[in-house]
């Protein structure tokens, strides 16, 4: 319908999470990587530091390490002391450059500088691609899929080539967008795979940030999508894309080697589930395996249980565009009303939604969500809906307030019952709170 | 013990007053931790609860950092807001001025702020905002103080910010303004900044020797409190020596004499109260810290016994990133605890020697090298458990290794003789968790897995 902005000068309590800290999160995806943000250190303390706040693990990440002096002279020598040291050291299978605001105002050239220094070390065998993304334009979800789209245009170029393509049908490439949790990730493997596909999730952070315990530290990536399963995806017989921010990647494996694709830009609720089950029963011939029909019976039972909950009452939703997108559909079906959808930038998918969203910050939230009775948003929000009096549901990144965030389920079945027990767990607290209260002060 | 090295000993000009002499160290390409100057700036200046902080610069650096210290206000939270002037690129281009200009008035129209830090960013720094002249602009035309605080995160480490944020207050603030004429003039707390609340004990202590607080710098402070720090008659650089410069100057301009001590540890916290009490010169004063430093380490003996039980004898690894680590080893010692390794990467060559005076001669020194390293030490030490950031908690626990959060993050107060309780508390707890056992035992299918070793 529309999407709107209020006017003022200043972000007031933002929302918006710099692209480059996505780049860091899809590169955590991939197993021995080594994310390397060329930048001053403050461009990769905080990105860790949050990274590790929210999926307590220890997170892979490192920088070039610019002073002022380098910036202005020569920011490339920086990197490329970098890239000797974490190679060196470390032996990456894969490395991603990841430029920020200071070498884009800067005008740095790093993209040359790669090509280069690739070629005189005759660098073969693993991954080295860059990125471009300047905190300025975007936010997280943009990071996340622009290096998920360079990482995929590095691959084509290293074996695309190399004579004809032989598909497999029964593999799939899985696009995960970037407000999935390592345990929604793990889900949609599953549910495909349950139809007798074999899935490779591209970056996969179920086997990454899920939370493992291996022992022997390193430095790299512990988990994730391992370099010959990612360079095997190119044989896939079809890529699915998982929300609206990964249709650019699945479009750019399809236009290179023709890789047919699919996207579900909604991941959430009772339909998008249907959409995908269907589909893949559709392709796959196959049945759609008991346990789904079962969960469908669950989830629908439960929202039965829950809609006295939900009756009358009114939602505000602070998130990353696709995953706004995705919520919203979900609210949709709780029959809840959707007081103010506020999301970070502005997308295509956002553009095209038939209700109103405001392109904006917290504050906005706080200001136009006035009288909603559920808050959802990153853990920033809890101040806010505090001082409005909402109950706090916390959902996207960064969250902290709350144990195991990143292994709880929002897509499937499974997913949908979560959310709207969770939801009506919280709307049914603040009633039993304002109960009391009510009967304390008379 | 580990011979010092030579950036051990250059890294001293990041603690003392004049930083031109000896640059920090360099950052090393590829193997940097640790934050940018202008997250040290924020460090020392969010604390100050009541004013309004407005990152000028494009998102990330105020959207990747609000609400990640563990900085404690007893009222106002206006600090605790994220206020961004979030450059696009046409910013970039035409110049982000104006907008920095809106954003102060629209700031101190609608949230009435008693004054809005400024920070300037990388970015900002590079195309050559003037910020200086903005801010004074704006503070002459709204009437509040609008101070810029020029601490980009390219010039340096998070201590130099430290430093800037420092110098911005004995340029803007400190000495413009008096206290109420009732005020009780004592001491100035500098570089304590309230995490967990930590400054409330501290308060706590002081006020029942007696001693009066003039201003928090700038834990749980308001902005007024520091307008009035020339007044007091004491100047206490708590722990970090990054705002030292600051005492330092407080007395050449004032006159106020100043001591370095810290609140970690009974012993640390009986001579800070000492110390005051000794430079206010006050006899009577002497005597009451006599007093309650007597009964308090009493009943601190006798609440710590058991727990002292345990605690002996265990060993430790200690790695804070500098600032904190000799004052937290007093504290560990005092509960019997053996720091066998301790990080000294961003300790200043005072920190160093203070180190040398408390751990014994097997201690080793852990210069730079981050996680692995800090790893290799606990397991060739036999360590029971590590003391560090949050940062390196994560890697602790996938190690197995019983972990302590000690920096900004934490949501523990371990100052003064209710935090030394707490942190034997904490130390038991940790190390006598079931867990450990738990994790360690193989499942019954893999019992052929090798053990654990450790
Ligand atoms: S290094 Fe510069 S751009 Fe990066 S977070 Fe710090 S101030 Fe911001």
């Amino acid at each position: 319908m529309t999407v709107n902005r209020r006017k003022k000068p200043a972000s007031v309590n933002p929302m918006k999470i710099g692209q480059s800290l996505g780049a860091v999160l899809a590169l955590q995806g991939c197993y021995r990587a080594m994310p390397l943000i060329h930048g001053s250190q403050g461009c990769s303390a905080f990105p860790k530091a949050l990274l590790t706040r929210h999926f307590r693990e220890p997170i892979a990440l490192q920088t070039s390490a610019l002073q002022e002096m380098d910036v202005i002279f020569d920011a490339n020598r920086n990197l490329e002391e970098a890239l000797n040291l974490v190679l060196s050291k470390h032996r990456p299978d894969i490395i991603g450059i990841i430029g920020t605001e200071l070498t884009d105002v800067a005008g740095v050239d790093y993209q040359n500088m790669l090509k280069t220094y690739k070629r005189e070390r005759n660098m073969r065998g693993g991954l080295a691609f860059s990125v471009v993304l300047p905190d300025f334009r975007g936010s997280l979800e943009s990071g996340f899929s622009s290096t998920v789209e360079a990482m995929i245009d590095e691959m084509i170029q290293q074996v695309g080539h190399r004579g004809t393509r032989s598909m497999n049908t029964r593999q799939i490439t899985l696009l995960p967008g970037s407000f999935l949790t390592p345990a929604d990730v793990m889900e949609l493997k599953e549910i495909i795979s349950s139809f007798g596909f074999e899935v490779i999730a591209l970056p996969d952070i179920s086997t990454s940030l899920s939370g493992h315990l291996l022992t022997g530290f390193s430095p790299l990536t512990r988990g994730g999508v391992p370099l010959d399963s990612m360079l095997q995806s190119l044989q896939s017989g079809l890529t699915i894309a998982v929300g609206g921010s990964m249709e650019r990647p699945a479009r750019r494996l399809h236009n290179a080697i023709g890789t047919p694709y699919k996207v579900f830009e909604g991941a959430m609720g009772l339909k998008a589930t249907d959409e995908l089950l269907h589909f893949l029963h559709q392709i796959s011939g196959e049945p759609v395996p008991l346990r789904y029909c079962w969960q469908r019976e669950n989830l629908l039972d439960s929202m039965l249980d829950a809609h006295f909950q939900f009756a009358g009452m009114s939602v505000l939703a602070a998130l990353e565009p696709d995953h706004l997108y995705s919520v919203s559909g979900w609210l949709e079906e709780l029959g809840v009303e959707q007081k103010a959808l506020i999301t970070s930038f502005e997308t295509p998918l956002i553009a095209g939604m038939e209700r109103e969203v405001w392109v904006g910050d917290l504050d906005d939230a706080e200001v136009l969500g006035k009288g909603a009775d559920l808050w959802i948003s990153n853990s920033h929000g809890i101040a806010g809906a505090q001082r409005t009096g909402t109950a706090f549901m916390p959902a996207g990144f960064p969250v902290w307030n709350e144990l195991g965030a990143y292994m709880s389920v929002s897509v499937g079945y499974r997913g949908a019952m979560e959310w709207s027990n969770k939801a009506g767990n919280l709307l049914m607290q603040r009633e039993a709170g304002h109960r009391e209260s009510s009967v304390r002060h008379r | 013990m580990d011979p010092l090295r030579q950036d051990e000993f250059d890294s001293q000009a990041c603690g003392s007053i004049a930083p031109k002499a000896k640059p920090c160290p360099r950052p090393k390409p590829g193997e940097a931790a640790g934050g940018c100057s202008f997250d040290g700036a924020q460090i020392t200046l969010l604390p100050i609860m009541d004013a309004a902080h407005l990152v000028h610069g494009p998102i990330a650096c105020a959207g990747n950092s609000w609400e990640s210290r563990g900085a404690l206000s007893s009222g106002p939270s206006l600090s605790q807001y994220g206020f961004a002037t979030d450059l696009t690129d046409s910013d970039i281009i035409f110049g982000g001025e104006k907008k920095l200009k809106d954003s102060i008035d629209y700031i101190a129209g609608r949230f009435a702020p008693p004054a809005i830090f400024v920070y300037s960013t990388c970015v900002t720094a590079l195309i050559g905002e003037d910020m200086d002249a903005v801010c004074k602009e704006a503070a002459d035309r709204i009437g509040i103080p609008v101070i810029p605080v020029n601490s980009p995160g390219f010039v340096g480490s998070k201590n130099l910010g430290n430093r800037l944020a420092g110098d911005a207050l004995l340029q803007y603030v400190i000495g413009t303004g008096e206290p109420e004429p009732e005020t009780d003039l004592g001491v100035n707390l500098i570089g304590e900044y309230n995490i967990a609340g930590e400054m409330w004990d501290i308060e706590k202590l002081m006020n029942s020797a007696g001693i009066a607080v003039t201003s928090r710098i700038t834990g749980d402070a308001r902005y007024k409190e520091i307008t009035w720090a020339h007044r007091a008659r004491v100047n206490m650089v708590v722990c970090s020596r990054a705002l030292l410069g600051l005492a330092k100057e407080m007395e050449a301009r004032y006159g106020i004499p100043y001591f370095e001590g810290s609140f970690y540890g009974a012993k640390e916290t009986t001579y800070s109260l000492r110390q005051m009490a000794y430079l206010m010169n006050d006899r009577e004063m002497e005597r009451r810290v006599d007093r309650l430093t007597e009964r308090e380490e009493a009943r601190l003996s006798q609440e710590l016994r058991p727990y002292r039980k345990l605690l002996r004898g265990k060993r430790a690894v200690l790695y804070t990133g500098g600032v904190k680590s000799w004052s937290v080893i007093s504290a560990l010692k005092e509960l019997g605890v053996q720091v066998v390794g301790v990080g000294t990467n961003k300790s200043t060559e005072d920190d160093v020697r203070r180190i040398a005076d408390r751990v014994g001669d097997d201690t080793e020194y852990i210069p730079e090298g981050g996680a692995s390293r800090m790893i290799k030490t606990v397991r060739e030490r036999k360590a029971d458990i590590m003391i560090a950031g949050g940062r390196n908690m994560y890697v602790a626990m996938k190690e197995q290794i019983p972990f302590i959060d000690i920096n900004q993050e934490r949501h523990k107060a371990y100052a003064g003789y209710e935090g030394l309780l707490r942190l034997a508390k904490e130390l038991t707890y940790s190390l006598t968790n079931p867990i450990w056992k738990l994790a360690a035992s193989p499942a019954p299918w893999d019992k052929e897995a090798p053990p654990y070793d450790r």
